[in-house]
């Protein structure tokens, strides 16, 4: 896998990447920033305005900003797919990517908990759904799913910052033994004084290994709850039992696609080819044929069931999602998420960059038409005919949309140069042809 | 750190199988064994000093207990304080809470596994320890062993003869 | 890691075979008492019962090995051999779907309903030939990966040994063979894979969900599946007991192997209990009549809710807690106690589901002492049929060849 590159040249090749960077890097980064800046004013504009500057009203109530909430948090499971869950399974070509997947989940959440405040009329009593203690008795609903989100997300952006950071300790000890000046000083604080004591590493491998133990079981709630968002309703397309295992696979299926986008530029420009490895990526390529699988079963089964049912509700809301005025959408979801990662069984295109890297933008954008239909397709054309309608994003929503893509990839581009994207720690453990972190 | 008439060596090994035996010649030794550093948690090293079970997992089970009262606990409580029947549900119904539940468990056990974590390995010091060579976050092992004064040189062969590299605290 | 080609885990003695036999003979005699009886339908109740546990049994213990070799896992190659040896009961499974429908009278609630259009999907000639078509599939599959994993397994007749059967010489091969093999036994792995998922989804909608006509859940076909994998699982653990408790190292497996394959176990056992939840939760919290009925009738209900709460308790609670514990998951006869446990909580689970659609208005429990003597009959023609292959090719017990390994295919 990594093939044998001794201790050192892991170091350095890491190490070289938080060299002062050139002038693109300040164009890109500059570039992204006014793309956040844009996003901002948008949202600034709509907290003045109104939340009528967007385009949701009824019956399609929620619009892009649950699309996004929902694609952002599906990133992010993949994220801690690779690095608990494959962890738990001992599966080795997970180490030259984990940190950069773990640090993709961070950023994921982060954008993907934005969208809760944004798509709220008054984002200035978000605080609402605490439960702190106040005169009047008011408490949150606990039994609705949207609380359950509250709960389930915050949940999730805690563990996963605290499991990456953790993750990076050993790296920072690395980093900070080479660092001279203000930096050695950050470093220093950052790596809280880590030695490398084996006494510390004892702790560190249980305390990992119960993180990635923690971390699993986490990844599948956290999807399932968002799902429940539609299913626990009683909406056509929205209520049925396979949504909560749908939408795990669905997200990692998309979270896979956005490993691969970061990590073939990443690759190239950072000098990584000989840890991350087209091995590595190959072995991604194939987790993707897999989730595109369960993710078709998923739509077979949708339409089987809603053929069985002899329900003309249900046959209906399938039958419009594939013929009717979002059919486009429709299209684009099936052949994108469906289809095209079918081509990876074929050796030859799993194994070239170009292919990978244009499968893998397909699967983004199908992945993203997939909460389109669900969302927007369902509510559009509900029980009542006489309150079907149609929805269309408006300028203020696509700005938003390409402030939250902008700062998704603005942090991961500050977070690349500042620190080490790839674990030197976990690239010699698997050197050593032994298994990350004390199995 | 400085034990009055000790003195402190540090031996550095880029190969952990040299490593692993020099831990275990030393245990055989009059030398003392203080410490070991590394860049990984190598197998053979770990195995060769043959440490005690870390009782982190205890801190995660505690954690992960009290979240789950405390979810539970939670969302009976805000139920309790508003009493009103929504879409016909009963008012402590424990087919969604357990989710609030499920979710606490994992959000204090991950704090607990935190909290074990640090106090186990004591955890932040923003003072190094002086006898630390900063190459063992790199490539190498660094042993380090104490010998009382006089027996300087025998504890430098004894690492040279290992195939160290030979670092002098004091 | 050694191992005896001469010996198979569990040798085909004479007492071994009267033991089986007899099982067999019992079942039998109930089965056709039941069906002379006054109550057929209760007898061919306990079939279907039986019949759906025993084939997700085989049906999941066969996944093992498929899916250990897609993903190229180097722990479990000594367990692959045992997980094929459920292939053996793929033929017998086929038999017992035939004779299935002798009992279709008293099997199917919705015979001569109206189904208000249902009947183009539930009627009888297209049910049975498309599971008919989907068992053949999904067999034959893992026939053909069965055959390749075994040539890769059989070592070529050496000089001078007295030369194979004709039945043996099927699977020889030649070295050079060996890479082509590999290839074709990985493509298989996977096809069967996906067909697990497709036909025990069919069989699971046609034989479980649609025996009440009028209810239907999108997650009830990979609920179905995902529950052969539990306990085709909890079958390879009680499997490889036996071999380790009668073979000890000469088995090749060691306790680090079942405190993996109990991990595995464990995960399944968390996930059958999701896909549960999740039909549950959103059944429960939509609140449609047309959906909740099912579930009040199963979960909420005399009789049935008592059996809800067992199946519960035995087939998630108690694995849950024994399981978290590392050290139970290194004894074999723990974890075969504990897993023949989940065994009998899935077949009351599958009474719970099918009892109410096929006993209207039952006061209390169908079960009674001629279902166990049916099961136990099922019984003695999965550990027959095991048996009977495990001798066969003693080479099971063989570990998965490394694939690297071009020295010996």
């Amino acid at each position: 896998m990594a093939d044998r590159l001794s201790y050192s040249q892991i170091d350095q090749t890491v190490l070289d990447t938080l060299e002062p960077p050139g002038r693109t890097y300040w164009v890109v980064l500059a570039a992204l920033f006014g793309g956040v800046l844009i996003g901002a004013a948008c949202w600034v504009y709509q907290i003045f305005v109104g939340i009528g500057v967007a385009g949701q009203n009824i019956p399609v109530a929620w619009g892009t900003y649950l699309i996004n909430f929902v694609f952002w948090v599906g990133i992010a499971h993949s994220g801690t797919l690779i690095s608990a869950i494959l962890h738990l399974f001992r599966a080795g070509w997970r180490n030259p990517i984990a940190r950069a997947a773990e640090t993709m989940t961070v950023f994921a959440v982060c954008i993907a908990g934005l969208f809760p405040f944004i798509h709220l009329g008054r984002v200035w009593v978000v605080y609402y759904m605490l439960p702190y203690p106040n005169q009047r008795n008011l408490w949150p609903n606990f039994q609705s799913p949207l609380v359950f989100d509250v709960v389930a997300i915050s949940t999730y952006l805690m563990v996963s910052s605290l499991f990456w950071y953790t993750g990076m300790l050993p790296d920072l000890a690395t980093i900070r033994d080479r660092a001279v000046g203000v930096r050695k000083k950050i470093f220093t604080v950052l790596s809280l004084g880590w030695t490398g004591d084996f006494e510390q590493w004892r702790h560190y491998g249980r305390a990992y290994l119960f993180f990635a133990a923690l971390a699993t079981p986490l990844v599948i709630s956290v999807h399932s709850v968002v799902s429940w968002d539609f299913a626990l309703g009683v909406v056509p397309g929205w209520h049925t039992t396979i949504f909560a295992p749908y939408f795990v696979a669905g997200a990692i299926h998309s979270g896979l696609a956005m490993v691969i986008t970061l990590m073939i530029p990443l690759r190239k420009i950072f000098h990584y080819e000989r840890i991350i490895t087209l091995d590595v990526l190959e072995n991604v390529a194939k987790t993707i044929i897999f989730t595109g699988l369960i993710v078709g079963f998923a739509y077979s089964t949708e339409f089987f069931i809603a053929a069985y049912s002899h329900n003309i509700v249900e046959q209906e809301t399938f039958r419009w999602r594939a013929v009717g005025e979002y059919g486009f959408g429709f299209w684009i979801m099936m052949v994108c998420n469906a289809l095209v990662p079918l081509l990876f069984f074929i050796k030859k295109i799993r194994r070239t960059i170009g292919w990978l890297f244009c499968i893998s933008i397909f699967v983004n954008i199908g992945m993203w038409f997939e909460r389109f239909v669900i969302i927007i397709g369902s509510v559009a054309h509900g029980f009542m005919p006489h309150a079907w309608g149609l929805y269309a994003p408006t300028l203020i929503e696509f700005g938003i949309m390409l402030g939250s893509f902008c700062l998704f990839f603005f942090l991961y581009l500050l977070f690349v140069k500042h620190m080490p994207s790839v674990s030197m720690t976990e690239i010699k453990e698997a050197a050593t042809g032994k298994d990350a972190h004390g199995h | 750190m400085h034990m009055g008439t000790k003195h402190h060596i540090m031996g550095l090994f880029t190969d952990e199988a040299r490593a692993a035996e020099t831990i275990a010649a030393l245990k055989a030794s009059t030398f003392n064994l203080l410490r070991v550093h590394g860049p990984i948690p190598g197998h053979k090293v770990t195995d060769a000093l043959n440490l005690k079970k870390s009782r982190v997992g205890y801190f995660t089970l505690i954690g992960g207990i009290l979240g789950f009262f405390t979810g539970f606990a939670l969302a009976v409580f805000t139920a309790d304080q508003w009493i009103l029947i929504v879409s016909g549900k009963p008012i402590r119904a424990f087919v969604p809470f357990f989710i609030v539940g499920f979710e606490f468990t994992i959000l204090f056990s991950v704090f607990g596994n935190v909290v074990g974590m640090l106090t186990q390995t004591r955890l932040p010091r923003f003072k190094l320890p002086e006898t630390y060579d900063p190459r063992c976050s790199g490539s190498h092992f660094g042993i380090l062993a104490a010998c009382p004064a006089g027996e300087q040189e025998k504890l430098i062969d004894f690492f040279k003869q290992k195939g160290a590299e030979i670092r002098i605290f004091d | 890691m050694a191992w005896d080609p001469n010996s198979a885990a569990i040798p085909m003695k004479k007492p071994v075979v009267i033991v089986f036999t007899l099982l067999i003979a019992i079942g039998l005699a109930a089965f056709i008492f039941g069906l002379t009886g006054k109550h057929p339908e209760r007898a061919w109740q306990a079939y279907l019962i039986n019949f759906l546990l025993w084939s997700g049994v085989a049906q999941g213990g066969l996944l093992f090995s498929t899916v250990m070799h897609t993903t190229k896992a180097r722990w479990s190659r000594p367990l692959s051999g045992l997980s094929e040896s459920f292939g053996a009961f793929f033929p017998i499974s086929f038999g017992l779907f035939l004779i299935l429908f002798l009992g279709k009278n008293h099997l199917f609630p919705w015979l001569h309903h109206d189904l208000h259009g249902k009947e183009v999907w539930l009627n009888l000639p297209f049910l049975f030939s498309r599971d008919v078509l989907g068992l053949l599939i999904l067999y034959g599959i893992g026939f053909a990966y069965l055959y390749h994993a075994l040539a890769l397994k059989l070592k070529p007749a050496k000089k001078g040994a007295a030369s194979p059967g004709r039945f043996r010489q099927w699977f020889a091969i030649r070295p050079s063979d060996a890479e082509p093999f590999q290839k074709r036994m990985t493509v298989f792995a996977i096809l069967y894979i996906m067909a697990f998922a497709v036909v025990l989804s069919l069989i699971g909608y046609d034989l479980v969900m649609s025996m009440d006509p009028h209810w239907y859940s999108t997650l009830f076909g990979a609920y179905h599946f995902v529950k052969a994998f539990y306990i085709g699982l909890g079958a390879l653990i009680i499997l490889a007991s036996i071999s380790y408790m009668r073979q000890g190292n000469r088995s090749g497996l060691k306790p680090a192997h079942f405190h993996d394959l109990g991990k595995l176990f464990f995960a399944f056992c968390l996930v059958w209990a999701d896909f549960f939840y999740c039909q549950f939760v959103v059944i429960w919290y939509g609140n449609i009549p047309e959906e909740t009925g099912y579930v009040i009738e199963r979960t909420m209900i005399a009789p049935w809710n008592v059996l809800a709460w067992t199946v519960f308790i035995v087939s998630f609670v108690i694995p849950f807690f024994i399981l978290l514990n590392k050290n139970i998951k290194t004894k074999p006869v723990a974890m075969m106690v504990i897993s023949g446990l989940v065994i009998i909580g899935i077949w009351l689970e599958h009474l719970l589901l099918l009892g109410p659609a096929l006993n209207k208005a039952a006061h209390a429990l169908p079960l009674g002492f001629s279902d166990l003597l049916i099961t136990l009959g099922f019984m003695g023609l999965m550990a027959f049929a095991v048996t009977f292959f495990i001798n066969l090719f003693p080479e099971l017990g063989r570990p998965d060849p490394d694939p690297s390994d071009t020295r010996n295919p």
